[in-house]
């Protein structure tokens, strides 16, 4: 029987066959018996995040980007253009989610990094401050 | 080409480094995939080095972590203050230090955490500079052999078993022996002697109510202001009690390094090695002999090798270490206690019987050693104690054996006399460490027979008489005495008429 593959491997056999054109359906139906096969079900949404992973070091990335209020067209094309700079990938798609919780500000998410220029989150950055001095 | 300064260097560096900072980059980012015990497996955060701080968003703050287990998939990291809000899910930020502490002389005087927070119920400490928690021990040219005395005051060590400055001596036996009482008089005599030794007191999961009671005692004793004492209890993080000798080894290390001398106590690193074990086994190391993992024995090497006596080069400063073992029902052959043998240069053992015996300090003559510190004993005291390590572990050994028969010769007769008198004299009550003179003074009064017709149960009277008329009448002379030298005949010939003197006022 062969060993445990890492999940780290399953990503980039997967993300490279992706880069490469393969067919998709056939590629995850072999993820998907690989995975029943080795009992590794559970693990599926960890594989999901390092085929991101091994995707973003590709070029190949999916940003989110969470704010407080809508953004305008302008905005959003402006932070394409920004994690197009601080990840220098070539194919960069942003997803969008308003979430009324963080305040304000904006946090932008690539697989692996993140800035987070929110309010909540400076909030929570302040009060640990308070609490140490 | 300009002349290149180091300080305007470092200078543009920091304002290149301040300015990286202010520019908004992505921060490389992971997410905790479970948590408990204490330890959290989080993905992500491919680049992060052994031992480097973490950061946890929970709702309730930041919770700082450090990174034990690099893994393919996985990082395993142990958390350094309270899991309660720690959840899967969060985000984990890389913080890009490793661990540091404060240090300097602003620690003294105050009881802290082992990331060097003041648990006194004083003011916050604010220190200017901060060391290294793991911090690589100074090579073979930047040491120098041993040669400066640390003076204990107990009689029994400083006699046989001497201690040098930058020298490693396990202090160890079973639970109840003395161990702490020892460590503590130590403390206690660089005070009264006035060595500037500063003493670092590293509790190991040692309930606070023993640590008030140390910090009332040595406040008493007028200890406390050039003490400083690192505590954990038990109901700390297992990672807490891990890093305590290693924070408190870097708050001694900043004196070593600026030319003074500093004195570490370990108690105890039984504790310790049974806290690595626990994050060991929960971070699913494989368990070896005892259940510790692997690198238990690396656990303490690497912390006892930073104590050294540095070359003159360096400052010719010193970190002493005292660290202490329990043993269980006398075994020190168990793991950690011979690891810990190995790995230091010398033991005091306790036996628990000579304890019960009334023999206190219950010091064992025949199992303890110390290695390296001969080169280190003052001369005065050497030459007093040639042949005492000896003659009382014969006389311990002949004494076992006398008590099964009456007929005796007269020369076996006569040692077993003898070190009856000498473990008499021995005993030290706590919290009284002995000068260089008294030790001196005493030793000789016992090993030239100057008190043989006082009998064995009158000898600590008749020290103490003896050592209060030398006081009284030979106050110069003793005082000379006291800086360590070899005394000289007329010295020799004071104490031996004062001795006589007063053994007639005790003798049978």
């Amino acid at each position: 029987m062969p060993g445990r593959l890492s999940r780290r491997a399953v990503a980039e056999y997967v993300a490279t066959s992706l880069v490469e054109g393969k067919s998709k359906k056939l590629l995850f139906q072999q993820l998907a018996a690989y995975l029943i096969n080795t009992q590794r079900t559970k693990e599926l949404e960890l594989i999901v995040r390092d085929i991101e992973f091994s995707l973003a070091e590709k070029g190949v990335i999916q940003a989110s980007i969470v704010s407080a209020f809508d953004l305008t067209a302008e905005t959003k094309k402006a932070l394409e253009a920004f994690v197009k700079t601080q990840t220098k990938a070539t194919q960069v798609s942003l997803s969008n989610m308003v979430d009324p919780s963080v305040l304000g500000g904006v946090k932008i998410t690539v697989p692996g990094r993140e800035l987070d220029q929110t309010v909540a989150h400076q909030l929570t950055v302040l009060k640990t401050r308070f609490k140490k001095a | 080409m300009s002349e290149l300064s180091i300080t305007e260097l470092s200078k543009d560096l920091r304002d290149a480094i301040e300015n990286l900072e202010t520019d908004k980059q992505l921060d490389e980012v992971g997410v905790i995939i479970r948590i408990g015990d204490g330890v959290a497996w989080i993905h992500g955060l491919r680049s992060a080095g052994y031992s480097e701080v973490l950061n946890i968003e929970t709702p309730k703050g930041i919770v700082e972590a450090f990174a034990l287990n690099l893994l393919e998939d996985e990082i395993g990291a142990v958390l350094l203050g309270d899991d309660s809000a720690v959840k899967a899910g969060q985000t984990v930020r890389l913080k890009g230090t490793v661990l540091e502490v404060p240090v300097g002389p602003e620690l003294l005087g105050r009881v802290v955490d082992p990331l060097g927070r003041a648990i006194d119920g004083g003011p916050a400490i604010k220190a200017k500079l901060t060391g290294l928690v793991e911090r690589e021990a100074i090579g073979v040219m930047g040491r120098k052999s041993v040669f400066e005395p640390l003076m204990t005051g107990i009689i029994s060590i400083d006699a046989m078993f001497p201690i040098g400055r930058g020298q490693r001596e396990l202090i160890i036996g079973d639970r109840q022996t003395g161990k702490t009482a020892i460590a503590i008089d130590t403390m206690i005599n660089q005070a009264k002697q006035d060595t500037g030794v500063v003493n670092v007191y590293v509790a190991i999961g040692q309930k606070f109510s023993k640590v008030a009671r140390l910090v009332e005692r040595l406040k008493t004793e007028g200890v406390m202001d050039q003490t400083i004492i690192v505590a954990t209890s038990p109901s700390d993080p297992a990672s807490l009690l891990y890093l305590a000798p290693y924070a408190a080894t870097a708050m001694g290390e900043y004196f070593r390094d600026n030319g003074q001398h500093a004195l570490m106590i370990y108690d105890d690193l039984t504790k310790h090695a049974v806290a690595y074990r626990q994050m060991s086994l929960l971070l699913r190391r494989p368990p070896g002999r005892e259940a510790y993992p692997g690198d238990v024995f690396y656990l303490h090497s690497r912390l006892l090798e930073r104590s050294a006596k540095l070359s003159d080069a360096l400052g010719g400063g010193s970190l002493t270490a005292l660290p202490i073992i329990e043993t269980q029902a006398g075994d020190i052959s168990a793991y950690i206690p011979t690891n810990v043998i190995s790995i230091t240069d010398g033991q005091i053992f306790l036996e628990t019987d000579l304890f019960y015996q009334g023999i206190r300090p219950a010091i064992s003559a025949g199992l303890s050693v110390s290695r390296v510190g001969g080169a280190a004993q003052t001369a005065g005291v050497k030459s007093v104690s040639s042949h005492l390590k000896l003659g009382l572990s014969q006389f311990r050994e002949l004494a076992s054996f006398a008590q099964f028969g009456s007929d005796l010769d007269d020369a076996t007769k006569k040692q077993i006399d003898h070190g009856q008198r000498l473990t008499e004299l021995l005993k030290q009550h706590q919290y009284q460490p002995a000068a260089i003179w008294q030790q001196v003074a005493s030793l000789t009064a016992v090993n030239n027979g100057y008190f043989d017709s006082v009998a064995p149960s009158k000898i600590k009277d008749a020290q103490s008489a003896l050592l209060t008329k030398l006081w009284a009448d030979h106050k110069k002379e003793m005082t000379e005495l006291d800086k360590g030298g070899k005394p000289d005949e007329a010295v020799n010939k004071l104490i031996e008429t004062t001795a006589r003197t007063v053994a007639k006022g005790f003798a049978d």
